[in-house]
């Protein structure tokens, strides 16, 4: 008995010492671990685990749930949980979580006294060692001991009384922590940073509008509208180690909807944009919307991944945009290789050039009001879309929708908003691209009329994901067949993640407040 | 249904999850740390709270709506377009949860208030901005504009907003941390490009508090929740055109009548709502009347050995589908190969016709439906 519970104590403090994350973790495929917001820096959301297959899929059983216990301060879990050494770090707004992968038993739970901010949801944690790292809607950049949940410090990464909120999840490579902003409300300039994982301090900055004389200032018509010309950083970024380059999509320029007040196409908002991660300097761009009038930030998850195109191997970027675009870009220099629509949509007059949709002014916002597809909710969201080597194919929840949009400011200078968009009519759909021709190369049309949930695709030929009727569905990934699916009582609000731990491979996913983690049970032998 | 499966499933699961727990070793028993324990301010009571909490909640946290304040019909715009983006309710309930917003928050001044006194409100939690951001005193920010007009409004412009003499106020960063004049005040007396100048005023600490009230009110309005958030003018059409497209291309008389079950239209609603109402008809509408109740999709289902059942839709996925029949009895089926099920959607036109209007077949059909009075 005493040799017991030595083995007991002994394995428990081996437990505590290898409580953090071990950095190489973090460039391999993502098995016994999850240990950033994508899985791994590609953004492809693909697990090599085939355990939970096709022709198994039907005897896949719930093994827990964690619902959370905030009360009126709740909300969705938009976050994606982090998985390291056996246990799931994630978040809501104002409030860290840790429980165990195996169990949903909660080990700590932590609770920032906010300050303000839009609480519209939290991407989740970056994760560096024993240390752990999220933003806070009252613009903090805070790190936690991973063990138990106390506070490090906290770091003023944005200006709250200039209506600068934070949503994202921050990103750490190397010894980089990447940090975004988010609002919309006041006519600000959006930026990213990288931050010290040891003290929090200042690293680099990169801001999305240039300033007069800068590249791209040309796009502006003066030092005004630039310094408040908005491109938020809302969605994590992606990260190519052998380039040594960043990337991320930029939020709609601002003022939102009335831009009279900024002529020209505005760079570098709306854009997939690379930057040298040690410095921040911009090695290319992409832009997806010139000038946008409709909200549709391009912050969709650039996606990574190497193919082949006209029989050479090229390495490849990818992004369904929220204006309804699919673009395929050269990661090495952010040539396009590919423009197609996933969803029909009426706002281009055609495509340049350079593969950038050319905006049709008659479907800016208007005071009568313009018929405009897709609508801002967009033809895809934040929600995490998943690519699978294994098919070859882009998955990405849909939608094809309409609204009117409106001019509410007609003045000389509108500021803010300055109109909106009203009403709408929608199609949901899961959509399987060939990144070769941005065709789908099968849908899934759902009952319903927007689906905002992620996407995680697996080499058991899997596609898991949430329809707009509640339900968590798995669908043959080569041929988009329903297979099995739960209705969770709330949709699916965040992106699936897979990992296998004593033989044993899970599901986790987010539902309203909900996390259910899903297994399927081992033979016994 | 869920529950259930929760419960047939977790005995056996538990077992297994605690044979795990033993193996990973005591270690990972932390204690629970709640830090910063405070209480958390959620809604202000009233009637409405807990289904609005519910709703709302769904998708983000339900005190986002805190300081926000709007009038009624901002309200029924923002619960609107909720719905488009998917908050789900019944009718009542989108009603119930449109009238506690509207008098939880109502517009920033609107509340009764003593005269030259700031409105009492609930304290603030969340929302966008700063928790702490200044009340605006409606009389001051009146008493400020005064001054703001003699005083300032040359250079920074009517509303604020600037111009080539003087900078965007309502952008400015010494008005954004202002409150209640305290950065605004020392500002004007010390840093001001005219501070040493004889033409800027000499203000007194009320006068600066005025200012700064003055300053706030333009913020807030220029917000997207600001008071100038209306659809300003949608009768730009030609009435004859529409009566022709209503008539002929547009097909709407295949369905309706002018004089029938469109008589009065241009009455019971305003002309933006009129414009919403025939595009998204089955988006909830606020009409002058209350809200607009939309019309069931009534579905047929037909078993493979069975007599057809037809009813109003309940729920319909890729799994499972559900009706009432006339008399208020309930079925429900999982979707087979061999289940038919057929649709009648009451707005499937109007959804065909998204792809063929142009924006003037649009306008001409309000500018006619607008004579129905």
């Amino acid at each position: 008995m005493k040799l017991r519970l030595f083995i007991c104590a002994a394995l428990a403090a081996g437990a505590l010492l290898a409580q953090g994350l071990d950095p190489k973790k973090l460039t391999e495929p993502p098995v016994d671990s999850w240990p950033t917001y994508n899985g791994d820096y590609s953004g492809r959301r693909f697990s090599t685990l085939s355990d939970i297959n096709a022709n198994n899929i039907r005897t896949l059983s719930l093994a827990w749930m964690y619902r959370l216990q905030t009360g009126s301060e709740g909300g969705a879990i938009k976050s994606t949980p982090l998985l390291v050494n056996g246990v799931l770090y994630f978040t809501i707004p104002d409030h860290v979580f840790a429980v165990d992968a195996r169990s949903g038993r909660e080990l700590w739970h932590y609770r920032w006294n906010s300050k303000g901010g839009w609480h519209l949801g939290n991407r989740g944690v970056g994760i560096y060692g024993d240390w752990l790292y999220f933003e806070t809607p009252d613009c903090n950049l805070v790190s936690l001991h991973l063990k138990d949940g106390s506070e490090r410090w906290r770091k003023p990464i944005c200006d709250l009384d200039r209506y600068y909120t934070a949503t994202v999840a921050p990103v750490v490579i190397k010894n980089h922590i990447i940090v975004g902003v988010s609002g919309d409300d006041l006519d600000i300039p959006g930026y990213l940073e990288s931050r010290d994982p040891e003290t929090g301090d200042l690293q680099w900055h990169w801001s999305t509008v240039p300033k007069p004389g800068e590249p791209g200032s040309e796009t502006w018509p003066n030092a005004e509208a630039m310094a408040h010309g908005g491109g938020m950083t809302w969605v994590p970024s992606t990260y190519d180690p052998e380039l040594n380059l960043l990337y991320l999509g930029t939020g709609n320029p601002q003022p939102v909807i009335a831009g009279k007040a900024r002529e020209g196409s505005n760079l570098f908002t709306e854009s997939i944009v690379a930057l040298h991660l040690d410095t921040g300097k911009m090695a290319w761009y992409f832009q997806a919307s010139p000038h946008d009038t409709h909200d549709w930030d391009a912050v969709e998850t650039p996606v990574l991944f190497d193919g082949e195109i006209d029989g050479k191997p090229r390495k490849l970027l990818a992004q369904a945009s929220r204006n309804g675009y699919f673009f395929v870009l050269d990661r090495t220099n952010g040539k396009n290789i590919v423009t197609a629509p996933f969803v029909k949509a009426n706002w281009a007059k055609g495509i340049d050039s350079k593969g950038t949709p050319i905006p049709n002014p008659e479907k800016e916002p208007q005071i009568d009001g313009a018929l405009v597809s897709p609508n801002q909710g967009g033809a895809a969201n934040w929600p995490p879309p998943s690519f699978s080597p294994a098919t070859g194919l882009f998955y990405v929840n849909a939608t094809r929708g309409f609204s009117e949009y409106y001019i509410y400011d007609d003045s000389d200078k509108p500021e803010g908003w300055g109109g909106n968009d009203r009403g709408g009519a929608g199609q949901a759909m899961l959509q399987a691209l060939d990144y070769k021709t941005g065709k789908p190369r099968w849908t899934h049309k759902w009952e319903g009329q927007s689906a905002h949930s992620g996407v995680l695709s697996t080499a058991g030929n899997l596609v898991f994901t949430g329809d707009p009727s509640n339900n968590f569905v798995v669908l043959n990934a080569a041929t988009g067949q329903p297979l099995w699916h739960a209705n969770l009582d709330s949709s699916v609000s965040n992106g699936p993640i897979t990992y296998k731990l004593d033989n044993t491979q899970y599901v986790v996913v987010g539902a309203g407040d909900t996390l259910f983690g899903f297994a399927m049970l081992p033979t016994d032998k | 249904m869920i529950t259930e499966i929760i419960v047939l499933l977790f005995a056996p699961l538990q077992r297994f999850c605690e044979t795990n727990w033993v193996r990973l070793g005591a270690g990972l028993a932390f204690s629970v740390a709640i830090l910063g324990a405070q209480a958390p301010a959620g809604l202000p009571e009233g009637p409405g709270r807990a289904t609005t909490q519910r709703i709302c909640g769904a998708c983000h946290s339900p005190t986002i709506v805190v300081g926000h304040n709007q009038t009624a019909e901002q309200w029924k715009d923002t619960v609107t377009n909720m719905v488009v983006r998917g908050a789900k309710g019944t009718p009542a309930e989108l009603t119930e949860v449109t009238n506690y917003l509207t008098k939880s928050f109502p517009p920033n001044g609107a509340a009764p208030a003593a005269p030259g006194r700031a409105a009492p409100r609930p304290p603030r939690r969340f929302g966008a901005g700063p928790d702490d951001q200044q009340v605006v005193d409606a009389a001051a920010a009146e008493r400020g504009k005064s001054l703001y007009s003699t005083d300032c409004a040359t250079c920074h412009g009517p509303q604020a907003r600037g111009t080539n003499n003087g900078p965007d106020l309502v952008r400015s960063v010494v008005v954004l941390h202002d409150r209640y004049g305290d950065t605004l005040g020392p500002f004007l007396k010390t840093n001001h490009p005219l501070s040493n100048d004889r033409h800027l005023p000499a203000l007194s600490e009320n006068q600066v508090k005025d200012l700064s009230h003055f300053l706030h009110q333009q913020m807030g309005n220029t917000l997207r929740t600001g008071p100038y958030t209306k659809v300003l003018n949608v009768l730009t059409g030609d009435a004859h055109a529409g009566a022709a497209y209503f008539n002929g291309p547009g097909g709407c008389n295949k369905c309706h009548s002018p004089t029938g079950d469109l008589a009065g239209i241009a009455s019971k609603y305003d002309p933006a709502t009129l414009q919403q109402r025939f595009l998204f008809p089955r988006a909830v509408g606020f009409g002058r009347r209350g809200i607009a109740t939309t019309k069931p999709t009534n579905l047929t289902v037909t078993p493979a050995n069975g007599a057809p059942v037809s009813g109003t839709l309940v729920h319909l996925d890729d799994f499972m589908v559900s009706v009432r029949d006339a008399s208020g009895n309930y079925y429900s089926w999982k979707r087979t190969p061999d289940l038919k099920v057929e649709k009648q959607d009451p707005y499937a036109a109007h959804d065909e016709l998204l792809d063929k209007y142009t924006d003037r077949d649009i306008h001409n059909v309000v500018a006619y439906l607008e004579t129905l009075k």
